[in-house]
């Protein structure tokens, strides 16, 4: 019985067909989770990506020039429509998609949402960044406020739209009725600012960024071969304590005095331990003390790694190892690189759809 | 009026600190019933983790950080490691849905819940288990939070000021992207209960969804043989793009032209139309007069001002929002981003919304963060079916209760 129920092959997403409009990071990453999960997504023009981008992103999807006035065919066909045009773009717009096909969810990623005094405003990666609240905590106090790199605003907008997208599938199947899904990417950052916005908000305790090492239990710190760090609560402490060969005293154990008068000088003894140990080192300590240690791994570091490899994270294609699944439990479709096709390929093969009637 | 997407969805909650709880802060405003489950032996530390200010006769229960991320839900405490509490727990276990835990990957087994135990409670159960490391492959015993996530996973390796010094994000960044992730393999559980009539067994690894935000870089890799190094603020390939110092103190703006024509609004608007017909390469070359030009023009000005301006002219601009100034930017005033719920036990003050904005279902917050404790009874005797008495013989041992006493923070 609980062999049976778990499974882990299917495809949850199997017979959803989903458009991609307008291109771009965060509708490309939302739609490439889509079809990772099995759905049919067909893209709708260039969408403007890299040739990096464009290889991790596109693969398992179909693409097909702008159809201009047919897009409402293909619109009818479809389940999900991802949407990530600027809210001036041309074409109708995500609203008027809605209205035209109840039974579509509409997904529109946008950087400040469908309306409000900064809609329209033209937005980059790094805009869009600024305007969430989470570049203004990262980087050194003495410097610029620094992006996070990977563009993460545009990424975590996509990963953001992929849940509430498959969310709202899960209405979707219920009511047999879709819904506009009004995703501003800036939000989608100002809603996780950990207790940062609050602190300022509740107790006037403006949280400023502190780079690297906020406190000296809690950083990133040089090692005898890269980067590594540690981030102990306070609960954890004595175990850090532990390693580092110090004495559970007060200065060391109280959660004020520790990150006030003793700061330095705990700060100081977790340096110089860093500095002594390589990262292999470190992060084997980290297990049998029960304590949070972790290395900073590169991209070539981990193509090789081998627990990566073990739980099958890896797609394995023409452009190399890529990242696959985010997380297992359901079936991850092997995903060839992005096929140029035709509109009438894409109703051919959706023309069940049409002609059951779904469409409006 | 249109029903909410997990309307009639049950999550027993098992989760703590962030990931997790951000996860089902996502699945209750999506109309799911939510029911947090915590030990009052090991309660989710966010309620406890940042010393006070104010003395309260219970901190717990009015800390602003778990209050930020527990809207919506209901609070049961189950000592699970009690036989009596690990049984109440299965019999909400049969009655629901989904269950979600973020423990480290051996907490759920040392309680005798294993995934079988689980399953053989509800076959159908989606459950979804989000360990920093996931419970399999050979990491499953690392300790990590969101930075050592992000760490772990490459990610970190792509953020610096300058490509040999990797750069922490400045909150938990592993954790929360986590949490998405999670509500993501919780729909697709509950899509294909509904397809199937089958459960899932979910291991999400939360250093695997980190891993998976760097994949470009991967690909870069593949194709050049080296992933991309950090550049900073500025951009791989177009020019000019950088922080610059506005009026006020901490105050800065990004700007980011991506192509002829913006840089030309952007010198003539500086100052500098001496520069404006620098094609891409040479602005590259001379990126830092570039930024000294922009710099020199943003410091006087009010922050609001420069990115209006900027705007006006065509050229990607926006305000570094900081903690302060974001709660006052009038395009989330205007989309009534922040909001105050009610809540006796804390002053009012204003919390992010509903990120999701489905406009049809409308989901909103309609309950503050549970109190410790607060839905014992009415949980567990309508999901668990136990008694009165049984109830009650929980709360003599000490299995449930609605307070914690004397607690100390960290």
């Amino acid at each position: 019985m609980a062999q049976d129920a778990p499974g882990g092959d299917e495809l949850p997403l199997d017979g959803i067909r989903v458009v991609e409009l307008g291109g771009g990071l965060a509708a490309g990453y939302c739609s490439h989770l889509l079809a990772g999960y099995g759905a049919d997504v067909v893209q709708v023009g260039e969408p403007g990506l890299t040739e990096d981008e464009d290889t991790y992103l596109s693969r398992g999807k179909r693409r097909i020039a702008p159809p201009g006035a047919s897009l409402d065919r293909v619109l009818a066909a479809a389940a999900v429509v991802v949407d990530g045009r600027r809210v001036d773009a041309d074409g109708p717009t995500a609203g008027e998609i809605r209205a035209a096909h109840p039974h579509l969810v509409v997904t529109a990623i946008t950087p400040f949402g469908l309306d409000g005094p900064h809609a329209a405003h033209k937005a980059t990666n790094i805009v869009t960044f600024a305007n969430g609240g989470i570049m203004a905590l990262t980087g050194e106090r003495e410097r610029s406020p620094l992006q996070t790199g990977g563009d993460q605003a545009f990424l975590l907008g996509g990963l953001h739209a992929f849940a509430a997208t498959t969310t709202a599938l899960v209405g979707a199947l219920l009511q047999e009725e879709g819904d506009l899904i009004d995703i501003s990417m800036q939000e989608c950052a100002s809603s996780m600012l950990e207790y940062c916005a609050a602190a300022w908000e509740y107790e006037s305790l403006l949280i400023e960024r502190s780079g690297n090492t906020p406190r000296a239990e809690w950083g990133v710190y040089q090692t005898l071969d890269g980067w590594a760090g540690v981030c102990a609560l306070g609960r954890q402490i004595p175990a850090l304590l532990d390693t580092l060969g110090l004495p559970h005293e007060d200065r060391f154990m109280d959660p004020v005095i520790r990150v006030t008068d003793a700061k330095d000088e705990l700060m100081a003894h977790v340096l110089v331990f860093m500095l002594e140990h390589t990262k292999a080192e470190l992060v084997a300590l980290g297990p049998s003390n029960k304590l949070p240690l972790g290395a900073v791994r590169t991209p070539e570091d981990l193509l090789a790694h081998p627990p990566l490899e073990v739980r099958g994270f890896f797609d394995d294609g023409a452009a190399g190892r890529l990242p696959g699944r985010p997380f297992p439990g359901f079936g991850w479709a092997a995903l060839a690189p992005v096929t140029e096709t035709s509109l009438d390929d894409v109703l051919g093969s959706w023309s069940d759809v049409a002609a059951a009637g779904v469409a409006p | 009026v249109k029903r909410l997407p997990l309307d009639g969805v049950r999550v027993l909650d098992l989760t703590m600190m962030w990931a997790g709880p951000y996860a089902t802060r996502m699945i209750g405003e999506m109309g799911a019933e939510v029911v947090k489950i915590e030990s009052p032996k090991a309660w989710d530390n966010i309620r406890t983790l940042m010393p006070r200010t104010e003395v309260v006769d219970d901190p717990w229960n009015s800390a602003y950080y778990f209050a930020e991320y527990n809207h919506n839900k209901k609070s049961v405490t189950l000592d699970l490691a009690a036989p009596a509490g690990r049984d109440a727990f299965l019999k909400l276990v049969a009655n629901s849905d989904v269950v979600i835990e973020n423990y480290r990957a051996d907490v759920m087994g040392n309680l005798g819940l294993t995934d079988d135990v689980l399953f053989a409670a509800n076959p159908a159960l989606v459950l979804v288990s989000m360990a920093g490391f996931g419970k399999s492959g050979g990491d499953q015993d690392n300790v990590g939070y969101g930075p050592i996530i992000e760490m772990m996973s490459g990610l970190m390796s792509l953020s610096g000021y300058e490509a040999d010094v990797p750069q922490k994000t400045g909150i938990s960044y592993g954790d929360p992207v986590a949490g998405l992730a999670a509500v993501g393999a919780v729909a697709l559980g509950v899509i294909k209960k509904r397809r199937t009539g089958k459960g899932s067994r979910v291991d999400l690894a939360q250093v695997e969804v980190s891993t998976k935000l760097a994949g470009v870089a991967f690909a870069a890799l593949n194709r050049t043989g080296a992933a991309p190094p950090a550049t900073g603020n500025r951009h791989p390939t177009w020019a000019p793009q950088g922080c610059y110092a506005v009026r006020g103190e901490d105050q800065w703006i990004v700007v980011s032209c991506t192509d002829d024509a913006e840089w030309a609004a952007c010198a003539e608007l500086i100052g500098r139309a001496d520069l404006a017909a620098l094609p891409l390469a040479e602005r590259r070359a001379r990126h830092d007069e570039l930024d000294a030009a922009i710099g020199a023009w943003s410091a006087p000005l009010d922050a609001r001002v420069a990115v209006d301006v900027l705007q006006a002219a065509g050229v990607p601009a926006g305000r570094v929002l900081d903690m302060r100034t974001i709660k006052d930017d009038p395009h989330l005033y205007a989309r009534g981003f922040w909001v105050r719920i009610p809540n006796e036990k804390m002053r009012p003050y204003r919390k992010s919304g509903v990120a999701w904005r489905l406009l049809e279902a409308n989901p909103t917050i309609t309950a503050h963060a549970p109190y410790f404790g607060a839905d014992n009874h009415a949980v567990l005797t309508s999901v668990a079916g136990l008694s009165d008495d049984e109830v009650a013989a929980l709360a003599a041992e000490g299995i449930i209760a609605d307070t914690l006493g004397d607690v100390s923070y960290g």
